[in-house]
């Protein structure tokens, strides 16, 4: 399972797979204060995409992509396909 | 594994990651949800449920305990801007980049 090593490069990877399908597709946030790491998956049980983190400066990119992915699971279908 | 409303849901959350700080790894799942309450029914039975196109699901755990909560349109402005504070606030362990400190102490030991 390979971790990404640029954040840009995950997060356009994640995004593109929840396009695809994105009833299958799920996000998974594992935070560790113990270890002082954060670790992003994104995975539709075919591709896993991961992103792992022990940098502050990342928690913020971290948390604005899960808030944008979850914006696109509750808006209608209208960034792939054109509403009639 | 408990569904609550989006409040109590951040409450719960909150919880966690102050129980988690010392041990431990507190997990977070973000899933598009179409709003069915049953299981997927077999080939050449009727599907009983209207697919709800404006939800998703999320759910937490530290391990032990589970909680979940389901975000829809209506809610999500709200519940993000407060979720968003929430893991701002809580994932403050992580390291951070200080260039200046670096270069000192390379400095220094040499």
């Amino acid at each position: 399972m390979p971790y990404y090593q640029t954040w840009e490069e995950f997060a356009r990877a994640a995004e593109k797979l929840y396009l695809t399908d994105p009833m299958k597709v799920r996000v998974v946030l594992k935070y560790r204060h113990c270890d002082g790491n954060l670790c992003i998956k994104v995975t539709d049980d075919a591709v896993c995409l991961q992103y792992k983190t022990d940098q502050a400066q990342d928690v913020k990119k971290i948390e604005k992509l899960h808030g944008k992915l979850m914006r696109l699971m509750v808006s209608k279908e209208s960034g792939a396909m054109e509403m009639d | 594994m408990v569904l609550l409303e989006n409040d109590s849901f951040l409450t719960e959350l909150t919880r966690l990651f102050q129980k988690c700080r010392t041990s431990g790894s507190v997990a977070i799942t973000l899933k598009k949800y179409d709003g069915r309450t049953k299981p997927v029914p077999r080939k050449g039975h009727p599907e009983s449920y209207e697919p709800a196109d404006n939800k998703c699901l999320l759910r937490a755990s530290d391990g032990k305990k589970k909680i979940s909560t389901v975000v829809s349109t209506k809610e999500v402005i709200k519940f993000q801007m407060a979720y968003s504070n929430l893991l701002r606030a809580h994932m403050d362990g992580l390291k951070k980049k200080d260039k200046k400190s670096k270069s000192k102490k390379t400095k220094a030991t040499q």
